[in-house]
């Protein structure tokens, strides 16, 4: 090697040269040596222990066809139903947030205000108050009633005469009514293992804290209905309901779950708890 | 010097000061998590200071003191003004803002995502922006990098740059590279999503992308640590570096293997198939390339400067060492963390053991380890070396600088093994508390406490180190004079253009990550997630 600063260009090339060559070599080569193995090789091995044809164990590998090019994938021939038809997707979303109060108005005044309120304060005792309620939990409640999904002999019929948009404005009209604002004054205090269950859950028996879901902001399912200044009947009806699997249309069964769980004092010290508003 | 230690201190205390804050809540959390602190707190301030912990430490700290350090790099190792310095400036006050800005809605409780990106976990808008400005005036610094370097090679031609030149910019270079991932996932997913302007996040290309910054990033903090193994630590030692050569491969292939391996950190994720995984995990492997070449040539470095000690036989040049000096005795103890560290990290690439450890503490534990122990320990040798360059003021003792590094290296010891440990016997990670009273998880209660113990040595020793570096800005001012940089035994005259720029490098790595991220993010185009995995915002 010379010592000079000032080798001639074409000699600085020829220097250069051969390091170019191979570590492009160097560098393809690894990926290329990835390549041929991660996605040639082992899939194809790999499949025909699994009784699967080269082609689609590659396609797996690849994340193309879904499944394991490793594993047989089970039948899913076997019916499926789900406990509810609603998903949550972009279209649906954009439809709820485009829903219009004032024809909901219209609508609940021709179809829910008997029962539910003009305001949605219900008369019946087993009738929830809708005041407040949220949006989304109303929607995916009344979609239920209209596909089966949820039992109820009057409520299918009149869901099932209303249309997507009708549903949504619907449920946009009720979720924009005020709550009543209750005096705080006149509030008992609830008892201390009532807090527990609803702030901590019951981890012995698998029950996650109330407010894990009920509560805005919690981070809970979109559909989390608001239970605060709900009545005591409707509510302990429903978990009642939950509870014997007679409602059903809860996503994995959180609901039924959980229900099933509680004492009849615990549902009672609940209703009484959420009735008092401000949860 | 030409006149950028003022700039340089800036840096680094912005950096140390953060540092050291860390440490105190890091302190916390160990406490909290242990029977000792069971008590104290709720999940909500954890996961706040959790996130506070490492927003500080893996971007507050690093991107501050990688800059300080790079502007001092290009100063000294090129021996020429550094250009665009009112542009350094003004990158620095523009991270300043950045951290500011994402600090307020950490500390307020609205941005407690912890310090990584994964949707659906999503903070205040502010918090992104903030991080978006710090990366923002990274980027300025890597093009003043670079900048500075094709200066000094114009008015230097065919002669090599010097070695901790080029990896500083070889640094730069992969810097830009790396984090094209997240800021495309910052600005075009997660932002908008934070501000109400779109509906949903796909979480699995916010992922992907984030993945794309993930590994690479750690590389950028790596890389200062591995320019003191090659540039400084054979001076120190009184000998010469090894090869030259070594060094610009070293910091070639950081740049070539750690970008097109970020998949490995989503080997448990549902969203990519088994063999781009398996193409990345490749990949994967030869990022430990570098690392070994490391070793073996700052072991040989070292061995020369043994034997030229009077070093005999096939050991004894270890013990003629001059241990004593705190250059030297980081690069031991560093080497011993990344020993334990890369190990763990070996465990980490595989898919089937990545499986078993994915969500446990043992992660946790690997990454402060590797980071916190083997990389850190070396940014406390850097300052010790150019601090008195840069305020002009000698140690007035190395006794408490060796205990510091000691201290720093047996906290993170005695941290971070039982955490492994506590890790395989599938202690979840990412999480607030644990609840002793179950007979499984009381059993973890001893070795919890014993890592609070690493803990709290690891604080007593940052805090030294802020006390060893405080005191050289008082005092007489005593001008030093040594040299620096290490002298390679054959010293360079001239190298091939590819170990003298990145322009094949960058095409080479444009091959790789078209290949590596190519499908992974296509598949996102061209077929829509299923809605039952895209998150919604509410």
């Amino acid at each position: 090697m010379s010592d000079s600063h000032e080798t001639p260009s074409i000699d600085r090339r020829l220097l250069d040269q051969p390091w170019r060559f191979w570590s492009t070599v160097a560098v393809a080569g690894t990926l290329l040596g990835g390549i041929i193995l991660g996605a040639l090789i082992i899939p194809v091995v790999q499949g025909r222990s699994a009784g699967l044809d080269a082609y689609t164990a590659i396609c797996r590998a690849l994340g193309i066809l879904p499944g394991s090019p490793a594993q047989p994938q089970p039948s899913d021939r076997v019916q499926r139903t789900p406990v509810s038809q609603v998903v949550w997707t972009s279209e649906l979303l954009h439809i709820l947030a485009r829903a219009d109060p004032a024809r909901g108005r219209t609508k609940a005044l021709e179809s829910c205000a008997a029962c539910h309120g003009e305001t949605g304060i219900a008369v019946a005792p087993d009738v929830p108050h809708l005041a407040g309620q949220s949006g989304p939990a109303i929607y995916k409640q009344l979609s239920d009633y209209r596909t089966g999904s949820r039992a109820h002999d009057l409520m299918a019929g009149i869901a099932r005469a209303l249309d997507e948009t009708a549903l949504a404005d619907i449920a946009a009209y009720y979720a924009g009514r005020p709550m009543r604002n209750p005096n705080p004054a006149t509030l008992a205090p609830a008892p201390a293992e009532i807090i527990t269950l609803v702030e901590l859950g019951d981890p012995r028996r698998g029950i996650p804290p109330c407010a894990s879901c009920h509560r805005a902001g919690s981070g809970g399912p979109i559909e989390t209905p608001v239970l605060a200044e709900q009545r005591d009947e409707y509510f302990i009806q429903q978990i009642n309901l939950y509870a014997s699997g007679q409602r059903r249309n809860d996503l994995y069964a959180r609901m039924r779950t959980i229900a099933a769980q509680l004492t009849p004092s615990e549902i009672a010290g609940l209703a009484a708890y959420y009735r008092a508003g401000f949860r | 010097m030409h006149s950028v230690k003022r700039l340089c201190l800036a840096h680094f205390w912005v950096a140390f000061a953060f540092f050291a804050a860390a440490c105190a809540i890091g302190t916390w959390q160990m406490w909290v998590r242990s029977p000792l602190g069971a008590s104290v707190g709720t999940p909500g301030q954890y996961y706040m200071l959790v996130t506070a912990h490492g927003v500080a430490l893996a971007f507050v700290l690093t991107t501050f003191f990688i800059m300080g350090f790079g502007y001092f790099v290009a100063t000294t190792a090129l021996d020429r003004q550094l250009p665009g310095k009112a542009w350094a400036w003004g990158a620095y006050w523009l991270a300043v803002v950045g951290v500011v800005v994402a600090f307020a809605p950490i500390m307020n409780g609205q941005a407690s995502v912890l310090y990584t990106f994964y949707p659906p976990l999503t903070g205040s808008a502010w918090f992104y922006i903030g991080l978006v400005l710090l990366v923002v005036a990274s980027w300025i610094w890597a093009v003043l990098m670079m900048v500075a370097m094709t200066a000094w090679k114009r008015e230097n031609p065919g002669r090599p740059v010097p070695l901790a030149m080029f990896a500083t910019v070889a640094n730069a270079v992969m810097w830009l590279w790396t984090t094209v991932g997240v800021a495309v996932q910052l600005l075009f997913q997660v932002i908008p999503a934070a501000l109400g302007l779109v509906h949903t996040i796909d979480v699995g290309l916010s992922r992907t992308l984030f993945s794309w910054t993930l590994h690479a990033i750690v590389y950028f903090w790596l890389i200062p640590a591995y320019i003191a193994f090659y540039t400084m630590v054979p001076r120190a030692a009184g000998g010469r570096l090894y090869s030259d050569t070594m060094g610009r491969l070293t910091f070639i292939l950081f740049l070539v293997y750690s970008l097109p391996v970020g998949l490995h950190h989503l080997l448990m994720d549902p969203e990519h198939g088994n063999a781009t995984k398996f193409i990345q995990v490749v990949l994967t492997a030869f990022v430990s390339v570098p690392t070994l070449l490391t070793i073996f040539t700052i072991t040989a470095s070292l061995e020369i400067a043994g034997r030229l000690r009077g070093g005999r036989g096939p050991f004894g040049w270890i013990a003629t060492l001059p241990w004593d000096r705190p250059m030297v005795l980081a690069t031991g103890l560093s080497f011993v963390m990344l020993g334990f560290g890369g190990f763990g990290g070996l465990i980490n690439m595989g898919y089937g053991m990545n499986a078993m450890v994915h969500n446990t503490s043992w992660v946790t534990a690997h990454f402060h380890l590797i980071f916190g122990g083997s990389v850190v320990i070396m940014y406390f040798a850097i300052c010790y070396e150019i601090w008195p360059r840069l305020t002009g003021r000698e140690h007035p003792t190395l006794s408490l600088l060796r205990l510091q590094l000691w201290s720093w290296f047996v906290g993170m010891m005695v941290m971070t093994l039982p955490w492994h440990w506590l890790g395989l016997q599938g202690q979840w990670r990412r999480v607030a508390n644990f609840n002793y009273a179950d007979p499984i998880i009381a059993g973890w209660g001893p070795w919890v406490i014993v890592s609070l113990i690493g803990g709290i040595i690891l604080l007593a020793s940052a805090l030294l180190f802020l006390r060893n570096l405080a005191v050289l800005h008082r005092g007489a001012v005593l001008a030093v004079a040594r040299p620096l940089y290490a002298i390679a035994v054959h010293p360079p005259q001239r190298v091939p253009a590819v170990l003298n720029s990145f322009g094949l490098w960058n095409v080479l790595v444009l091959v790789l990550m078209l290949v590596a991220y190519g499908l992974p993010i296509a598949q996102f185009l061209i077929e829509p997630s299923p809605s039952a995995i895209v998150h919604r915002m509410r």
